[in-house]
């Protein structure tokens, strides 16, 4: 197998132009499946037999979930990727990356609030998932905070890759460090209601939302890196016949 | 320059900063006042959350002290001579992190009896307590070099590191206060104790090159 391309992701040049045709489609096509997931989910799938309608917010709060934790799945990825590989397409990816991981794991905790007040009778619990979604959303914000207040864009770079590799190593340990917390301590016990063996019409709208966001944030991130391309290559002559040709 | 005379110095300018190793002995105490002061002093509900309120305080203070570890250097161009001294640069930010350790948490292992007393601790988790700050600083110094490395260049980096590394002490944290709460209720604690050793022993391997890193980059 070839990795020619995997090296030429490093150019600036070739990767603007790569990823041209697939934001759109991308962001399109997530933008369906998302409406399609959740219309027929909250209007159309049944009523759960024990959290009735209230149950519908899972439609958007594990897919939102699922994306705030492969986020950091990827930054830490691309982290790995630019200190080995110096290829320069890692620290766009993380720039763009990084906010939308935050929003993700913020409306995660939003919206796990909202669906804990019914059924859990509280917005919050110091339970094992809902704090580690915290301590995610503090490094995103720590990720965010320190590439805005460093000046020196290489150094900018190198430093959001490293804290992304670092933090990765550690998401594992303070993951199983919460759950510990919480299963020695026998608090007030709040679990999540016995879901039933979900049938077919309540797993397939999640099904559809899930892979709609995936890959309407695939075609944000694109969008979002191409951007950050034209601006940082601005004085390169591909992007000034890039502009002149095809406009913004 | 050798690797022992650079560790000698360095244990020897902290050293002889006395201002600045009370400082963060104060700064430990005031934290750990302020939780019998704000919240309640009775001993039921001190005793129990003794170890939490000592650790919360230990984090701060050695966040606080290690989060300047490269300031001095960087301004006057003595971390430049380090990273062009022709030895090996992890090893030199290994010897600096444990000179820091040494001045840092000795004399707040010192000050530990009187404070575990003030706290209600009981006597069965005070060792333990003891042991959990030995095990567990120092992954608490190699995870903050991480983030004092990379803020060495911002004016008021202080909060940022804060932001950057407390939660990645939050693992620390909660193994130590469990392993001083299995004690209480007569629960073996070997295994917390090994986790933290454990934690101590990733961040030891991995915090002095990422850290190199991040110094290479910041004084070019």
């Amino acid at each position: 197998m070839s990795w020619a391309w995997f090296h030429k992701l490093g150019s600036p040049k070739w990767f603007f132009s790569w990823s041209k045709p697939w934001a759109l489609p991308l962001f399109c096509f997530g933008c369906l499946s998302l409406l399609i997931g959740l219309v027929w989910g909250l209007v159309f799938a049944p009523a759960d037999y024990q959290q009735g309608n209230s149950f519908r917010i899972i439609y958007i709060h594990v897919p939102v979930a699922m994306l705030a934790q492969s986020c950091y799945l990827a930054l830490g990825a691309a982290g790995f990727v630019f200190l080995v590989w110096q290829m320069k397409m890692a620290p766009v990816f993380i720039k763009a990356m990084a906010p939308i991981g935050a929003v993700m794991s913020l409306v995660a905790l939003v919206s796990g609030a909202i669906w804990g007040k019914p059924t859990w009778g509280t917005w919050w619990v110091w339970d094992a998932r809902l704090t580690s979604v915290l301590v995610l959303f503090f490094l995103y914000m720590g990720i965010i905070a320190l590439q805005n207040s460093l000046e020196d864009q290489v150094l900018a770079n190198k430093a959001a890759a490293v804290i992304s590799v670092v933090g990765l190593i550690n998401l594992p340990v303070i993951k199983y460090s919460v759950v510990l917390l919480e299963t020695l301590h026998q608090g007030p016990t709040f679990t999540l209601t016995k879901k039933p063996e979900m049938p077919a019409e309540m797993w397939l709208p999640l099904l559809f939302a899930v892979i709609g966001l995936y890959c309407f944030v695939a075609g944000v991130v694109l969008w979002r890196m191409q951007s950050e391309i034209l601006m940082s290559e601005h004085r390169s002559s591909w992007v000034k016949q890039e502009v002149t040709k095809h406009g913004f | 320059m050798t690797y022992s005379s650079f560790f000698v110095s360095e244990f020897l300018v902290l050293w002889r900063r006395k201002q600045d190793v009370f400082n963060a002995l104060l700064f430990f105490i005031i934290v750990v006042a302020l939780f019998p002061i704000g919240i309640n002093s009775s001993p039921d509900f001190l005793a129990p959350a003794a170890a939490g309120i000592v650790w919360c305080a230990a984090v701060l203070a050695i966040l606080m002290a290690v989060e300047s570890i490269f300031k001095e250097d960087y301004l006057d161009g003595s971390l430049e001579q380090l990273v062009v001294s022709g030895l090996s640069l992890p090893l030199l930010i290994l010897l600096k992190v444990a000179a820091q350790w040494l001045v840092v948490v000795l004399p707040l292992l010192v000050i530990i009896p009187l404070l575990s007393e003030m706290l209600y601790l009981p006597s069965s988790g005070f060792w333990v307590l003891i042991m959990t700050l030995i095990v567990g600083t120092p992954s608490l110094f190699f995870i903050g070099v991480i983030g004092a490395a990379l803020t060495v260049s911002i004016k008021q980096g202080a909060m940022l590191v804060m932001l950057l590394i407390l939660p990645f002490y939050l693992p620390v944290i909660i193994f130590s206060t469990l392993a001083v709460k299995a004690t209480q209720s007569g629960l073996p604690y070997s295994g917390l104790l090994a986790m933290l050793l454990a934690m101590s022993l990733l961040s030891l391997v991995i915090s002095p090159f990422m850290t190199a890193i991040v110094v290479k980059a910041s004084v070019n």
